[in-house]
C-alpha cells in the first residue's frame, strides 16, 4: 500500500471539499435571494389582489346606484303623473295610459305575467300560502291569486302567491 | 388545497361561507339568495325538493314536508313520508346536499370538505348525528364547531388574551344564550340557556294582531278570516319591522285590503318605533330570564363579561339591544350582518384549517391615510388612496410648470386634506438637471413604492434624461390610531372648504395654462390673424393676466372664458379661410384633406399637466408662478 498518497489525496479531498462548500455557499445565497423576490412578489401580487377586491367592491355600490337611478327616474316620471291623475276629476282615461306606459316599461325589460288561476300548483312559479277544501276541484289546482307572480325572461321574478285546493280525505 | 366551506345549518333556514382571499364570502342558494330554507319536501310524483321550492309547497304538501328537523337531530326518531321512512340525519344531509351542489355551482369547484356549527347545547349524539348528515350529503366533516364559537370568531374574538364573552342569539324561532371563557384561542363553554318557543315570528304575530285590531275599530271587519289579507299584512309588518329599526315612525298602508258592504277599505296606519316597542315588548322581555339563568349557572356577574356578541336577525331591533345592553351592562358587538355571523366564523375556522387564512399571509398592513405629490399651487395629488393594501406601486408622470425650468421639488404628503399645506410632509427633495424646455413638455415619472414593512421608496425619473432620484420614507403605514382618526375627522370637517380652494386653485392653473398656450399661439400664428382679431386676443390676454396678479378667482373665471371665446372666434376664421384656399387650389375633393392628419400624431393624453412648485425660480417668474 503508498504510504504518502494518502496525504495527498487528504488535501485534494479538502480542496474539493472547499470548493464544494463555496459553491454551495453561493447556491445558498442565489437561492436566498431567489426566495426573497419570489416572496416580494408574491405578496405584492395578494397586495393587488386584494385591492382588486376593493376596487370592484367600490365598483359594484356604484353599478348598483346607476341601477337604482334609472328605476328611480322612470319611477318619478310615473308620479308626476299619478299626482295629475288624482287631481283630475275623471281620471279614468289618463290612467288606462299610465297603466300601458308602465306595462311598456316591463315589456320592454322582459317581464312576464305568470298565468296561475286554475292552473296545476307548481312550486317553481307558485308560493302557497293557504289550501281550500273544495271538492268540486282536482286536488292541487289553484283557486285563488293572492299576488301575482311575474317572470324576468326564463328567471323567476317573484313567484305567484296562491291558495290551492285540498280535496277531503 | 380545495376549499373548506363553512355551514350554518339551521333550524329554520341554513347559511354558507367560504374565504377568498383572507375575506369570508356568503355562498348564494341556486335561487339567489344568501340562506337556504331549511325545508325538505316529497311531491306526491315522489319528486323531491330541498329550500325555497319545498318552502314554497309545504302548506300544499303539509304532509309530504319535513321543516325544523334540527329538533329531532340526535333522537331515534324516524320520519315517515309517503310511504318511506328516514331518519333525521337523512332529512338534515338533503339539506346539505342542496347547500354542497349549490356551493359547487357558485365556486365552479368541487367542494368535499365542511366544517359545520351546531348549537353549544347539543350532546354528544346531536354532534354526531350532525356529522353523520353530512357524511351522507358527500362531505368530509372537517370539525363540528358550536355556532356561539362561530359567532366569536366571526369578531375575530380569539386573538385577544383571556376573556369571557355572551353570545344573544336570537332568531325567527328560538333564543339561545350562550356564555364562553376563551383563552389561547380554545373556548370553552360555561353556562347556556335558551326558549326554543321564542322568536321574531312572535313579533310578527303580535303586530299582525294589533293591526287587525285597529281595523276593525275602525271598518267593523275582521282582516283574520281572509288568508289572503293576512298574507299582505305579514309582509308590511316585516317591513315595517325593518322600516322602524333605522327610523321613529313608518307607514302602514295597504290599499284596497278588503270589502266591506260592497266598499272597497284601505289600510292606512301610521307605527310609531314607540307603539312597535310596546307590542314586542313582552316577547323581548321574555329573553332576560334566560340570560340571567345563564349568568347564575355559570357563577358569573354581568361585569364579568368582556365582549357581547349579537346573532340572529331579531337582534336588528333596538329595542333587542337595548335589553342586552340592560342585561349585561355593556353595547354589544354588531359589525358583522347577525344573520350571516355564524355561517361566517365556521368559514374562518375552515379558512384556518385549510391554509387558506394563515397569520403570515393575510396580515397585509394597509395605507391609514392617502398618499400624495404636491403640485402647481399647492394641490395634494394623490398616488396612493387610503386603504390600500401594502406591498404596492403607483407611478404618475408630471411635467414642468414654467418654461426652462431645471429642477422639481417632489413633496411627499399623507392625509386626506386636498391642499398640501394641510397634509403631513413625510419627506421632499429635488430633482435637478432637466433639460430647460417649454413648461410641460418634460416628462417626469414619480413612483410611490411600499413594502410589506411600510418602508416607502419614492423617485422621480426625468424620462429625458434618464436622471434619477430617490427617497426612503420608514413608517408610511404605521400611525396612531388616534393620530389617523384626527386627520380623517379634520378631512371630514374641512371637507367643502377644500373641495372649493382646490377649485379656486384649478381655474387659476388653468387660466395659468390659457394665457400661456395663447401667447404661444399669438406668435406662431402672428401672420394668419388679422390685426382686428390679434388686438381683441391681446387685450383678452392682457386683461387675465391682470386677473391672475389678483385674488378675484371669479374676474380670473369671466376673463378666461372670454379668452377663449376669443381665440375660438379667431381660430374659426382661419379655418374657414384655410378652407376657401384649399379649395381654390384643390378643386374641392374634401376626401383629401384626411392626408395632412397622418403625420400629426395626438398629444399623450396620459401625460398629467399637474406640475411642480418651482424651485428657485419663485420670484423670478412671479407671474407665471401660481402659488
Amino acid at each position: 500500500m503508498p504510504t504518502k498518497k494518502p496525504t495527498n489525496t487528504k488535501k485534494q479531498t479538502q480542496e474539493t471539499m472547499q470548493n464544494r462548500i463555496k459553491e454551495l455557499q453561493e447556491e445558498i445565497k442565489k437561492l436566498q435571494t431567489d426566495v426573497k423576490d419570489k416572496n416580494d412578489k408574491f405578496l405584492r401580487t395578494l397586495a393587488d389582489y386584494q385591492n382588486y377586491q376593493k376596487r370592484m367592491e367600490k365598483e359594484a355600490v356604484s353599478r348598483e346606484e346607476e341601477v337604482k337611478k334609472k328605476y328611480l327616474f322612470e319611477l318619478l316620471d310615473f308620479q308626476e303623473l299619478l299626482k295629475k291623475a288624482y287631481a283630475d276629476n275623471d281620471p279614468k282615461e289618463g290612467l288606462k295610459l299610465l297603466i300601458n306606459n308602465f306595462n311598456k316599461l316591463f315589456e320592454k325589460e322582459d317581464v312576464k305575467y305568470i298565468e296561475c288561476k286554475g292552473k296545476p300548483f307548481d312550486h317553481t312559479f307558485h308560493y302557497a300560502i293557504s289550501t281550500t277544501e273544495k271538492n268540486d276541484c282536482n286536488d292541487g289546482t289553484i283557486l285563488e291569486e293572492v299576488k301575482k307572480g311575474y317572470m324576468i325572461g326564463d328567471k323567476l321574478l317573484r313567484p305567484s302567491q296562491v291558495i290551492v285546493v285540498k280535496k277531503k280525505g | 388545497m380545495s376549499k373548506i366551506i363553512g355551514i350554518d345549518l339551521g333550524t329554520t333556514n341554513s347559511e354558507a361561507a367560504y374565504i377568498e382571499a383572507g375575506k369570508p364570502v356568503v355562498i348564494k342558494s341556486a335561487e339567489g339568495q344568501p340562506y337556504f330554507p331549511s325545508v325538505v319536501a316529497f311531491t306526491k310524483t315522489g319528486e323531491m325538493l330541498v329550500g325555497e321550492a319545498a318552502k314554497r309547497q309545504a302548506v300544499t304538501n303539509i304532509e309530504g314536508t319535513v321543516q325544523r328537523i334540527k329538533r329531532k337531530m340526535g333522537t331515534n326518531e324516524k320520519i315517515k313520508i309517503r310511504g318511506k321512512t328516514y331518519t333525521p340525519q337523512q332529512i338534515s344531509a338533503f339539506i346539505l346536499q342542496k347547500i354542497k351542489k349549490d356551493a359547487e355551482d357558485y365556486l365552479g369547484e368541487k367542494i368535499t370538505d365542511a366544517v359545520i356549527t351546531v348549537p353549544a347545547y347539543f350532546n354528544d349524539d346531536q354532534r354526531q348525528a350532525t356529522k353523520d348528515a353530512g357524511a351522507i350529503a358527500g362531505f368530509n366533516v372537517k370539525r363540528i364547531i358550536n355556532e356561539p364559537t362561530a359567532a366569536a370568531l366571526a369578531y375575530g374574538l380569539d386573538k385577544e388574551g383571556d376573556h369571557k364573552i355572551a353570545v344573544y342569539d336570537f332568531g325567527g324561532g328560538t333564543l339561545d344564550v350562550t356564555l364562553m371563557e376563551v383563552g389561547g384561542g380554545v373556548f370553552e363553554v360555561l353556562a347556556t340557556n335558551g326558549d326554543t318557543q321564542l322568536g321574531g315570528s312572535d313579533m310578527d304575530q303580535a303586530l299582525v294582531d294589533y293591526i287587525a285590531k285597529e281595523f276593525q275599530k275602525q271598518h267593523n271587519a275582521d282582516l283574520h278570516k281572509d288568508p289572503k289579507t293576512l298574507q299582505r299584512i305579514l309582509e308590511a309588518v316585516e317591513a315595517a319591522k325593518i322600516e322602524l329599526s333605522s327610523t321613529l315612525q313608518t307607514d302602514i298602508n295597504l290599499p284596497y285590503i278588503t270589502v266591506v258592504d260592497g266598499e272597497p277599505k284601505h289600510l292606512e296606519m301610521k307605527l310609531s318605533r314607540a307603539k312597535f316597542e310596546e307590542i314586542i315588548a313582552p316577547i323581548v322581555e321574555r329573553s332576560k330570564p334566560p340570560c340571567h339563568q345563564a349568568l347564575k349557572d355559570a357563577k358569573l356577574k354581568p361585569a364579568d363579561i368582556d365582549h357581547v356578541v349579537l346573532v340572529g336577525g331579531t337582534t336588528r331591533i333596538p329595542l333587542v339591544q337595548k335589553t342586552v345592553e340592560e342585561i349585561f351592562g355593556q353595547k354589544p358587538k354588531r359589525e358583522v350582518d347577525p344573520m350571516e355571523c355564524v355561517a361566517i366564523g365556521a368559514a374562518i375556522q375552515a379558512g384556518v384549517m385549510s391554509g387558506e387564512i394563515s397569520k403570515d399571509i393575510v396580515l397585509l398592513d394597509v395605507t391609514p391615510l392617502t398618499l400624495s405629490l404636491e403640485t402647481l399651487g399647492g394641490v395634494a395629488t394623490p398616488l396612493i388612496d387610503r386603504n390600500t393594501t401594502v406591498p404596492t406601486r403607483k407611478s404618475k408622470v408630471f411635467s414642468t410648470a414654467a418654461d426652462s425650468q431645471t429642477s422639481v421639488e417632489i413633496n411627499i404628503l399623507q392625509g386626506e386634506r386636498s391642499m398640501a399645506a394641510d397634509n403631513k410632509s413625510l419627506g421632499r427633495f429635488h430633482l435637478d438637471g432637466i433639460l430647460p424646455a417649454p413648461r410641460g413638455i418634460p416628462q417626469i415619472e414619480v413612483t410611490f413604492d411600499i413594502d410589506v414593512n411600510g418602508i416607502m421608496n419614492v423617485s422621480a425619473k426625468d424620462l429625458g434624461t434618464g436622471k434619477e432620484q430617490s427617497i426612503r420614507i420608514t413608517g408610511s403605514t404605521k400611525l396612531s390610531d388616534s393620530e389617523i382618526e384626527r386627520m380623517k375627522k379634520e378631512a371630514k370637517e374641512h371637507e367643502d372648504e377644500d373641495k372649493k380652494r382646490k377649485e379656486k386653485i384649478e381655474i387659476r392653473n388653468t387660466a395659468d395654462s390659457l394665457v400661456h398656450s395663447t401667447e404661444k399661439t399669438l406668435e406662431e400664428l402672428k401672420d394668419k390673424f388679422s390685426s382686428e382679431d390679434k388686438e381683441n386676443l391681446e387685450k383678452a390676454l392682457k386683461e387675465l393676466r391682470e386677473a391672475l396678479t389678483g385674488d378675484d378667482i371669479d374676474k380670473i373665471k369671466e376673463n378666461s372664458d372670454k379668452l377663449t371665446q376669443e381665440l375660438q372666434k379667431a381660430s374659426t376664421k382661419i379655418y374657414q379661410q384655410a378652407a376657401q384656399q384649399y379649395q381654390q387650389t384643390n378643386s374641392g375633393d374634401p376626401s383629401k384633406s384626411d392626408e395632412s392628419w397622418k403625420g400629426h400624431p395626438s398629444n399623450d393624453d396620459s401625460t398629467i399637466n399637474a406640475d411642480y412648485k418651482v424651485k428657485g425660480e419663485k420670484k423670478k417668474k412671479k407671474d407665471e408662478d401660481t402659488e
